[in-house]
């Protein structure tokens, strides 16, 4: 299962590297704004991947804490830096 | 005309220097990030010492084997000798509980071990109790009776199947590794070499089982030179239950399967023409030959903590007089760091024998000698109160492993732990005892806990 979760998570994160280069083709992003984004969707990967090794390991409160914690932090940075993006983008307009 | 074309290449220039210290800051960023994740890794395999990483000073005597706890309370003889001991312990016990105070015999309450009622709570059921004596009953059968004793069943000192030619190794490397190999294939989870060292040794041995004091020069089939320390590994869920009788099953079974692969050792260096004597508890203390043989550190707990598995695993050995010109080091993970800040094995101990203090010489729970018969002095280390944890063990009509369960250390290998680890190497104390809040937050290493022998007892639906 484990295994299954790796493979999956090489997709999403291939996917993510994708979307985040075409945001760029559309926005001219500076570094900071490419910092959110890189971190926001690393917490995001990594919180999915504790919370489905804490599950396969019978520990279901540490899969929980996981996805508050890390995930939740995630969702966080990448609302703020989309939020960056789209005022960034006002404003060039 | 001049004027803004010198701007413009001064904009340039700007803009290039920035980009370059753009640039600059994500390779340093980079670079610090590698250096970190190196110095974790390197740290996780342990730091090498010349020396046995614990201090010791010149007054540390050998233990003698009729003060070890399982042993005292085994031998009807040594308690009629020793009644000072049992007074003693009684005195304590009434002093702490003089509301709930029993009187208290180390040999007469032992003797009754494992016979009382089932319980109507989970985890004391009959069918836990039945898990638990059949998790013993192999290293029962493997040691004629005893896990304690000396000089039986597969530990016999008899060189029985010794081959008279003795193979010669191209190396020390190559001796090291194939007995290594060997320990693998029987099923051992870690092996290290060390050289023998007799303060690790009992002086004199002694087995409960026939009253009889042992002696290395006059009772031993020969010198040992080296000691191949083997560790296996106890099962994660149920070690998750404990205090309950589910935990003494994987114990038992560790037991049965430390025997098997020392006894399975012996008999592959015998055949290659080596002297050598299986060990389980007998012979030597356990825990420092497998930190000298880089195993693991030594721990709050008085266990040793090892690498990916924590404090859940069982130690044997093999005394052999193959001797090797290398031997494992010493290693330390920063164990010793950690448990100075977390205390959870202490917090989760039933009958409080774990110190909340600090490492010491010598015990700092009474300095009253009828009373710390028992304790090593001259080695700083954590010193427990081992009588208080044998008498919870004869209360509980089974054994406890509340320290092993609670541990931080104690987890599955899952990859999120390992960086967890790596982590807790490279960090300071002050992140050690926000680790261990973590961890609790988290919802790791909680004990008597009854779902955790409900979710046991659906386990074998997987396999």
């Amino acid at each position: 299962m484990m295994d299954l979760t790796w493979y999956i998570l090489g997709i999403l994160t291939g996917a993510v590297a994708y979307s985040l280069y075409l945001i760029s083709k559309k926005t001219p992003l500076n570094w900071f704004l490419w910092s959110g984004l890189i971190a926001g969707s690393s917490l995001i990967l990594f919180s999915i991947t504790w919370a489905v090794g804490s599950v396969l390991e019978g520990v279901p409160r540490a899969a929980s804490m996981g996805l508050l914690l890390f995930g939740l932090s995630g969702v966080t940075i990448l609302t703020l830096t989309a939020r960056l993006i789209a005022s960034q983008k006002d404003r060039t307009q | 005309m001049g004027q803004p074309e010198k701007k413009e290449s001064g904009n340039k220039l700007n803009a290039s220097r920035r980009r370059f210290l753009k640039l600059g800051l994500a390779g340093a960023g980079v670079a610090a990030a590698a250096a970190g994740g190196i110095t974790a890794i390197k740290r996780m395999e342990g730091v090498p010492h010349d020396e046995f990483p614990l201090p010791m000073r010149d007054d540390f005597k050998r233990i003698d084997q009729r003060n070890q706890i399982n042993v005292f309370a085994n031998s009807k003889v040594l308690n009629e000798k020793h009644p000072e001991r049992n007074r003693s312990f009684n005195t304590q016990l009434k002093k702490e509980n003089p509301q709930g105070f029993k009187p208290f015999h180390f040999y007469e309450t032992r003797s009754k071990f494992m016979t009382k009622p089932f319980r109507d709570s989970p985890g004391y059921s009959q069918l836990e109790r039945a898990l638990a004596i059949g998790g013993f009953s192999s290293a029962m059968q493997q040691l004629d009776g005893g896990i304690d004793r000396t000089n039986t069943g597969v530990s016999s000192w008899e060189q029985h199947m010794l081959t008279p030619n003795q193979y010669t190794f191209d190396s020390a490397r190559q001796a090291a590794i194939s007995i290594k190999s060997a320990a693998r294939v029987y099923g051992a989870l870690r092996c290290g070499i060390t050289k023998r060292d007799q303060r690790w040794d009992y002086d004199p041995m002694y087995d409960a089982g026939i009253e009889r004091e042992l002696n290395w020069e006059r009772d031993f089939p020969f010198e040992p030179k080296t000691v191949i320390v083997v560790l296996v590994e106890m099962d994660y869920h149920a070690m998750g239950s404990a205090p309950s009788w589910m935990a003494d099953a994987t114990v038992g079974d560790a037991y049965a399967n430390a025997i098997k692969i020392v006894g399975q050792l012996t008999i592959f260096l015998r055949q290659l023409g080596y002297q050598a004597v299986a060990s389980m508890n007998d012979m030597g203390v356990n825990a420092p030959y497998a930190i000298a043989a880089g195993l693991g550190e030594g721990a709050r707990n008085g266990a040793i903590i090892t690498p990916k598995h924590g404090p859940r695993v069982r130690i044997s050995k093999v005394y052999t007089d193959l001797e090797l010109v290398e031997y494992d080091k010493p290693r330390t993970f920063g164990v010793a760091s950690f448990c100075l800040n977390c205390k959870r094995c202490a917090d989760s101990c039933p009958s409080k024998a774990i110190t909340f203090g600090d490492q010491s010489w010598e015990p700092n729970y009474s300095s009253d000698p009828d009373y710390t018969w028992h304790a090593s002095r001259g080695i700083w280390k954590f010193h427990n109160d081992a009588k208080k944890c044998a008498k919870f063990w004869i209360d509980n009509d089974g054994g406890c492993g509340n320290c092993i369960a609670s541990c931080p250390y104690n987890k599955p290998d899952f990859w999120h732990h390992r960086l967890v680890d790596a982590q807790n190497v490279i960090a300071p104390g002050p992140v050690h005892a926000f680790m261990r809040e973590m961890d609790i937050f988290f919802g790791y290493g909680k004990v008597d806990d009854p779902e955790r022998v409900r979710k046991f007892w659906k386990m074998g639906a997987k396999i």
